[in-house]
């Protein structure tokens, strides 16, 4: 990786949402978060610590109550319909769920020309063109755009919403869970792709997940949350194998290894 | 970064990423393929040539008096007879199509334009959203006909009372808009499209209207149908359009005034509303599944199987098992779901293995390979039709296969007991805790109220649970997800079963949770002699719990091993697979190891290996026909015919 400039910086993030009979819920409380251009940072913790909310921040699809989002030298913590319009160029999503994250009565295709339209300067043939251009980058056949969500398995949907992130050419996509609802073998495929865009294209990645060891395979550093509140960060080697906080070890130690494997290629 | 590189993911790694091939119809052909529908819409259009043109349709005036003919019945020259003043009644009928249908169209006009943005604006804007609701209880609250008779009264015209009708049936319409639409403002698709910055309203319109299509539909035709009968109310009481003109109501309150002299006359008039009503339903449904239909791909429901047919006998299982006196023992399982057409496709194909006494067995394997199907076939309870084709499944020896359905229920519960994924789905959100342990020990034990009262609070405890009574008296949304994962183990355990199936007892949970889940049952294990079947995904899960594991691809059983060998040397290909696919032992930055595409459906797996499309390792003779699970090693058996290949070679290459 190399050291580049800046692209999202985080600063003092709260987050709040109004929960049950008009209680305000602390979601974050004061998170600093930097990326810099073609940096992976892996975002880990348990169900209900923020990570998500994080990255609905930096979206735009969560509620920004004080501190600042920066990406790319601008302050996006407030951006609404058009100056989104113009950051979805640069900032793109992946989610969870392979099943919800594509609209089930519409095409592929339409589904990947969508941010395109919304963009207003790219003609119908550079459409066409852009669409099998990153259906190719993700390993599905062209005539997929023809077809509908439910055509598709869960480890395929999941790569053309990776495609449709990848429509724009964006500089920073944000994770969330991508790969938590696939199947192991399914995973890996999708963690592959992911790696050569990131070598490739030079993509910044925040990757979401609580599966310390996907992270640390993927990322290049470690963020851990607890309770809206960051508990530990480094490079993900040494979070890895060297966890400080004590609540990262705990992390660590739950998350059920298996033990004995020998490679065939190493023996 | 417009020319953007292409990475091109080795070819391995992307074959067989071919989507399912189904072949589709264009919307109109689909909705020729419904009877019904086409039936009504058949009816309707007739209604519509009727309302333009009456005259093409009948040669008689609606208005002519025929006294010689007065309450005729059907005639030759009047088809549906004459009414009291000798009007053809068939002529009246057609006249005052025009006006019914005219009332529907603006009633339903009316309601879907203000209802749709109302209930779409209702669910994507909180602020709206009180405002919304709020209107619509209180037109709800709006005596309907007393509006109409005040319509009606300082108008004097059908059409403004059936605005009216329109707005007083819009509330229901704009709750079913409200709530479908709020469920599907929670995918994750529509903040995708948030964060290209696609505007709220065209977002409710192009991503959220044609999702709730089908609700829609249903309640406009629901609403046309009320229109209808409220109009024909209304002229019945000689409202809104007054005799002569003709009118379906009116026709009907000529038929009452006549009912004893001439009972026919109401028939005609009484039939068209009712067919009409029938027709408007019908259409409605057939839209709502034509429109469904061009996105969803084709699912059977509610077949069953009828034609009888043998699965492919996938060869007797010669691998030597385990134990003698095993407490479960599995044999030639097959289990089959109904299709479309009535014939059987085989979800499960000829599956054994054992589990002794006290013994921890995983199942492995990814989706959709028959794991849970195989779990619940044991338990006998399997869903949706599906049957056990062939095999045999014995406890303590006996056969459970030949158990009546009465005996095989006193099994459940009682030495088999079940654990699910979702916690939360197998607690009652409306009983506490305590009552649901203590309503399982009774229904087992038959212990008293007191009895069974104390040992929930036993069993609360024996799962680990710090303060039992307090739990025992919480409500299922009081606690934890990993609580709850407990607590329907104590309801499990209420029977002191001897076996326990744990259908991914901790996917559902986090990481830490997980753990502790997998540590309570190896503590109950270990205190109550229970052996456990772990269905799961998760080797890792399995390895911290079982000795051995079955392995489980596309309805078989593919290897069976002890957990520690299986890790270290996997003897058939998908095991290999799944181990190295695995991101616990990859060096960041390089690339995983990856198993080509994904696990086909049922109807695609072939009479030879299975796993040959996917296999790295695949020559002819893999596809030539069924592959034997055989012993390749003590306590070891494979479903491959190239153990040695894998030895030798590995199928990382
Ligand atoms: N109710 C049903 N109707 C028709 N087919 C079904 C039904 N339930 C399961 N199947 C089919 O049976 C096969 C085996 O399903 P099963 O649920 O046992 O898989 P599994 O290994 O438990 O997968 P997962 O890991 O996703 O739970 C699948 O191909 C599935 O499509
Ligand atoms: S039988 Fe052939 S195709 Fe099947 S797993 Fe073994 S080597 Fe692969
Ligand atoms: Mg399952």
């Amino acid at each position: 990786m190399t050291e580049t400039g800046l692209l999202l910086d985080v600063a003092d993030l709260v987050v709040r949402f109004r929960g049950r009979r008009g209680k305000q819920v602390t979601a974050l409380s004061g998170v600093d978060l930097t990326i810099r251009e073609g940096e992976t940072v892996g975002l880990v913790g348990e169900s209900g610590s923020g990570k998500s909310t994080l990255g609905n921040a930096v979206l735009g699809l969560a509620p920004v109550a004080s501190g600042t989002i920066t990406f790319a030298g601008e302050d996006i913590s407030h951006a609404r319909n058009r100056q989104r319009r113009r950051l979805s160029r640069d900032l793109q999503a992946v989610f969870q769920n392979p099943y919800g994250s594509l609209n089930p009565t519409r095409t592929i295709g339409s589904t990947l020309a969508e941010p395109m339209h919304e963009q207003g300067r790219f003609g119908r043939a550079e459409i066409q063109r852009r669409i099998r251009e990153v259906l190719d980058q993700v390993g599905m056949p062209a005539d997929s755009a023809q077809r509908y969500p439910s055509e598709f398995s869960g480890g395929q949907r999941q790569r053309i919403a990776i495609a449709r992130a990848l429509v724009l050419s964006p500089r920073l996509i944000i994770c969330d869970e991508p790969v938590s609802a696939l199947d192991l073998s399914i995973q890996a495929q999708v963690l592959n792709l992911l790696g050569d865009l990131k070598r490739e294209l030079g993509v910044s990645l925040l990757f979401i997940s609580h599966d310390l060891a996907v992270v640390r395979y993927i990322a290049d550093s470690i963020v851990v949350l607890k309770h809206g509140e960051i508990v530990e960060r480094g490079p993900a080697a040494q979070v890895y194998d060297n966890p400080q906080a004590e609540y990262t070890q705990r992390l660590l130690a739950a998350a059920p290894a298996p033990v004995t494997h020998v490679p065939f290629e190493s023996r | 970064m417009t020319s953007s590189p292409t990475p091109a993911p080795d070819s391995t790694t992307w074959i067989a990423t071919q989507p399912r091939n189904r072949r589709r119809r264009g919307p109109l052909a689909r909705f020729i393929r419904k009877p019904l529908g086409v039936a009504a819409a058949v009816l309707l259009l007739l209604g519509v040539v009727a309302s333009f043109a009456p005259s093409l349709l009948t040669s008689i005036d609606p208005q002519a008096a025929d006294f010689a003919n007065v309450l005729s019945g059907p005639t030759a020259a009047h088809w549906l007879g004459t009414d009291s003043l000798g009007r053809d009644i068939l002529s009246r009928i057609i006249y005052g199509t025009g006006p019914a249908l005219l009332g529907v169209l603006i009633a339903v006009g009316v309601a879907a334009l203000v209802a749709i943005p109302a209930g779409l604006a209702a669910a994507m804007f909180r602020p709206v959203d009180a405002v919304v609701t709020r209107l619509n209880d209180l037109v709800m609250s709006i005596p309907g006909i007393i509006v109409l008779l005040m319509v009606l009264a300082l108008s004097g015209s059908m059409n403004w009372a059936m605005v009216a009708v329109g707005l007083l049936t819009a509330p229901g319409l704009v709750r079913v808009v409200r709530s479908s639409a709020a469920t599907v403002t929670e995918e994750p698709y529509i903040a995708a499209a948030r964060v290209f910055g696609v505007g709220k309203w065209k977002i409710a319109f192009r991503h959220v209207l044609p999702r709730i299509a089908g609700p829609i539909l249903v309640n406009v035709s629901l609403i046309a149908a009320n229109a209808l009968v409220t109009a024909a109310g209304l002229n019945f009481l000689g409202l809104g359009l007054t005799p002569p003109t003709p009118s379906w109501g009116g026709l009907v309150a000529d038929g009452a005034a006549v009912m004893n002299q001439q009972p026919w006359t109401l028939v005609p008039s009484g039939g068209v509303i009712a067919i009409t009503v029938i027709a408007f339903v019908l259409l409605g449904d057939a839209i709502r599944d034509v429109t469904a239909e061009g996105w969803t791909a084709g699912r059977s429901k509610g077949a069953s199987i009828t034609r009888a047919t043998t699965v492919p006998a996938t060869s007797s299982d010669d691998a030597v098992i385990e134990s003698a006196d095993a407490l479960l023992r599995v044999r030639d399982l097959s289990i089959a779901f109904p299709d479309a057409d009535g014939s059987a496709r085989s979800v499960v194909q000829s599956v054994s293995f054992d589990i002794g006494a006290g013994e921890a067995v995983g199942i492995v394997g990814e989706s959709g390979c028959g794991k849970t199907i195989t779990g619940l076939g044991v338990l006998g309870m399997l869903p949706g039709g599906a049957r056990v084709v062939s095999g045999s499944i014995q406890l303590d020896g006996v056969e459970l296969l030949e158990l009546s359905p009465r005996e095989r229920a006193a099994v459940r519960g009682k030495t088999i007991a079940f654990v699910s994924q979702e916690p939360m789905t197998a607690l009652d959100p409306l009983f506490t805790v305590g009552y649901q342990i203590s309503q399982a020990v009774r229904v087992h034990t038959g212990a008293s109220r007191k009895r069974a009262a104390a040992r929930t609070l036993e069993l609360l405890e024996q799962v680990r649970i710090v303060d039992p009574k307090r739990v025992a008296r919480s409500y299922p949304h009081e606690i934890s997800g990993g609580m709850a994962q407990r607590v329907s183990i104590a309801i499990a355990l209420a029977g002191a079963p001897r076996l326990l199936i744990a259908d991914e007892p901790t996917t559902a949970l986090d990481v830490t949770v997980q753990a502790e889940i997998v540590a309570l049952l190896r503590t109950l294990q270990e205190e109550t002699g229970l052996a456990v079947m772990l269905i799961s995904h998760d080797l890792g899960v399995v390895s911290a719990l079982c000795e051995r594991a079955v392995v489980m691809y596309a309805g078989q059983a593919v290897e069976r091993a002890p957990v520690g060998e299986l890790m270290s040397t996997p003897l058939h290909p998908y095991s290999a697979g799944l181990l190295s696919a695995n991101p616990h032992f990859a060096t960041p930055g390089s690339r995983l190891q990856t198993i080509p595409g994904s696990v086909p459906p049922p109807d695609k797996w072939p009479v030879s290996c299975h796993f040959a499309d996917r296999c790295a390792l695949a020559t002819e003779a893999c596809r030539v026909g069924p592959i034997p699970l055989v012993a390749v090693a003590p306590g070891r058996a494979s479903r491959c015919v190239r153990v040695d290949a894998l030895q030798t070679e590995g199928v990382a290459r």
